[in-house]
């Protein structure tokens, strides 16, 4: 067991008072697994793995629950500790790669340096091992990459850099937050095929944030829906889309338009907009959008259950 | 001739440039070709999608489709009516007729003003109507749209992502034009709401009877709202058809691997499909390659596509490629 998130809960303090970011997630992820974290903006997809990652520094932020990396609590760990295990055996990618790099050194650079700080090997060692991995992340012409700076790269290649740099210490632990939602069709599809094979190579497991099923679909070994901060469905990938329970599930699949086939004359919509975190609804967040809710849905909020594939829903219960 | 058969919006080699850099600038002055000899017809009442990667230039041509962009080359006809180098005067009264719908409606839309004034003020420059008539088109156009009638006084920061593309869309149909250009309208939306404004448009369309110029680069989405679909690459249609036609056999092969590339909801196990991957970025369009633009990347370029560039040609009724070796079915 690689990663088990156990009842994670993240608050935080504002103006308009308290936000429950993230109400009680639960997951665990084994060796060279991909996870698919889907969910629409406000989900809580992000501050969940920000949560894991020990990213969340904000004063006004509470964290309960337990995060444990290979049987180790990484709650309240002291930041040392955690930087010792971030870049290193932990490593991510954001969804714009050029906020995850400085615009003033070149890639080459900026990669040696997260090797030299976790490994603690001369530069030139370290130049070495980036050649090899900006090669393994498909640079034409890595040598000559390692020289340039981030703005004169494509956002593809961008990406595929900061890729080669959370890989650059073979971590157990990939977390990607939508790091394709800002490349083109095309781009993509070669980035999903880098984290198929990194993933077959270095054996890491992968939590993969995206909003897209398409992307989930063609990646994900298992998949969590999210919605308004609790996991909604979790279930492996098969199940998932071959027999999808919770009716945000089967909506969010139901307003994708097919690439294929017959056109449906209207798409099936989901009325109005994911809730505010400030103004939950009272019971079941998804309430108010549901097409088959009933009383016991404004009572109390429906619950995950134990089953491996499983929803949270009163009607599937 | 039918309704439908009639040409709103045509554009003849229409061509934009843009030049950057001045001559104290290392590389000196130089010229981005954004958009390359595009003939476009666009018929009363169906939805032309345009489609490509970022910086295809689809989004310039849509500039140019309104006239928001001056037009370098070529001609640009509005029901036959050339109005490539009209001036802005001359424009007005064609503008009621041709609106647009922009990609982010927190860009669009004056922070500092109410919506309902934001939608009547499209109204308040073309007519000459009171201000009682204007209240009522504003609460007939937010009925329309899926608004309520006391929204009319609030800001547009008290709306979500999709109510906000709604007064957008208000704004633009206001006038009741002919033509509407969508600019990526629904790529800012949450995937829940992204439906309900896809279904919002197809509905306008049928009740308004407007004729679309859509542009996204989620490909499933264009799919289903457009009869008609251009693929773009580095400024020029590669391929031009039918909607289903296209996205179920492709000609070009540019077309085959962005549409192999769009990621689906599968059951069967991943990879059944057959995808091109393409290799490489998109040359920049200060230097477009010789010959096909697309020959680098492609995966079954010949010498001639070296050399020689592939007009867009007519293989069949409907159905236009530019390519040598296109795959024809």
């Amino acid at each position: 067991m690689i990663l088990s998130v156990r009842d994670l809960k993240v608050s935080f303090r504002t103006h308009d008072g308290p936000v429950r970011a993230i109400d009680g997630v639960s997951f665990d992820l084994e060796e060279s697994e991909i996870l698919g974290v889907v969910g629409e903006s406000g989900s809580g997809k992000t501050v969940s793995l920000l949560a894991v990652m020990g990213l969340i520094t904000d004063p006004n932020a509470t964290i309960e629950g337990s995060i444990r990396y290979k049987g180790r609590e990484l709650v309240g760990l002291p930041p040392r500790e955690l930087r010792r295990l971030r870049g290193n055996e932990i490593a991510m990618i954001f969804q714009d790669p050029m906020t995850a790099l400085t615009p003033v050194y070149t890639i080459g650079w900026q990669i040696a340096e997260q090797i030299r700080a976790h490994r603690g090997v001369s530069k030139s060692k370290a130049m070495e091992r980036v050649e090899q991995l900006l090669a393994e992340v498909n640079f034409p012409n890595p040598h000559e990459a390692m020289s340039r700076y981030p703005h004169q790269l494509s956002g593809g290649m961008r990406q595929r850099a900061v890729i080669a740099m959370a890989l650059s210490c073979d971590p157990a632990l990939l977390v990607a937050d939508e790091p394709t939602t800002a490349l083109d069709v095309t781009v993509q599809a070669g980035i999903l095929d880098l984290v198929r094979k990194l993933r077959a190579k270095h054996k890491s497991a992968v939590v993969f944030i995206t909003h897209d099923m398409g992307v989930v679909s063609e990646l994900a070994d298992r998949v969590m829906v999210m919605y308004a901060g609790r996991v909604v469905e979790r279930g492996t990938r098969t199940e998932m889309f071959s027999d999808p329970r919770h009716p945000y599930t089967r909506a969010l699949l139901g307003s994708i338009p097919p690439l294929t086939g017959e056109k449906p004359r209207r798409l099936l919509a989901i009325p109005g907009s994911p809730p505010s975190l400030l103004r939950l609804p009272q019971g079941c967040a998804f309430g108010p959008r549901c097409p088959v809710r009933y009383e016991p849905c404004e009572a109390g909020k429906p619950g995950l259950g134990a089953s491996a594939h499983a929803a949270a829903c009163f009607r599937v219960a | 001739m039918t309704d439908t058969d009639r040409p709103i919006l045509e554009t003849r080699s229409l061509a934009k440039r843009f030049s950057i850099g001045t001559r104290f600038s290392a590389e000196g002055r130089r010229t981005v070709h954004a958009v390359d000899n595009v003939s476009l017809t666009v018929r009363h009442g169906e939805t032309v999608g345009l489609v490509g990667e970022s910086g295809c230039g689809k989004s310039t041509l849509a500039r140019c489709l309104v006239r928001l962009y001056d037009i370098t080359d070529g001609k640009l006809l509005f029901e036959g009516d050339d109005i490539t180098s009209k001036s802005l005067s001359e424009l007005r009264p064609l503008r009621r007729r041709l609106q647009m719908v922009f990609q982010d409606p927190s860009a669009s839309l004056n922070p500092r003003r109410r919506v309902g004034d934001l939608v009547a003020e499209p109204l308040r420059i073309h007519g000459k109507v009171s201000a009682r008539e204007i209240t009522a088109r504003v609460a007939e156009l937010f009925e329309l749209v899926g608004l309520l009638p006391d929204h009319m006084m609030r800001y547009p920061h008290e709306f979500s992502g999709g109510q906000r593309q709604r007064v957008g869309i208000a704004r633009a149909i206001a006038l009741n034009p002919d033509l509407v250009v969508l600019d990526e309208p629904v790529s800012a939306l949450d995937v829940s709401v992204q439906a309900q404004i896809v279904n919002l448009l197809a509905d306008l369309q049928e009740k308004l009877k407007l004729t679309y110029v859509f542009i996204a680069h989620d490909l499933s989405v264009v799919r289903q709202v457009s009869t008609r679909i251009a693929v773009m690459y580095l400024g020029s249609i590669v391929e031009e058809g039918p909607a289903e036609e296209v996205f179920a056999t492709p000609a070009h092969t540019y077309s085959q691997a962005l549409i192999s590339a769009v990621p689906i909801v599968e059951t069967t196990p991943a990879g059944a499909r057959k995808r091109i991957i393409l290799t490489g970025d998109v040359p920049s369009p200060l230097k477009p390659p010789s010959g096909c633009r697309f020959h680098p990347r492609c995966p079954i370029a010949a010498d001639r596509c070296r050399s020689e560039r592939p007009e867009l040609k007519e293989y069949r009724p409907g159905r236009k490629v530019a390519c040598h070796s296109p795959t024809l079915t």
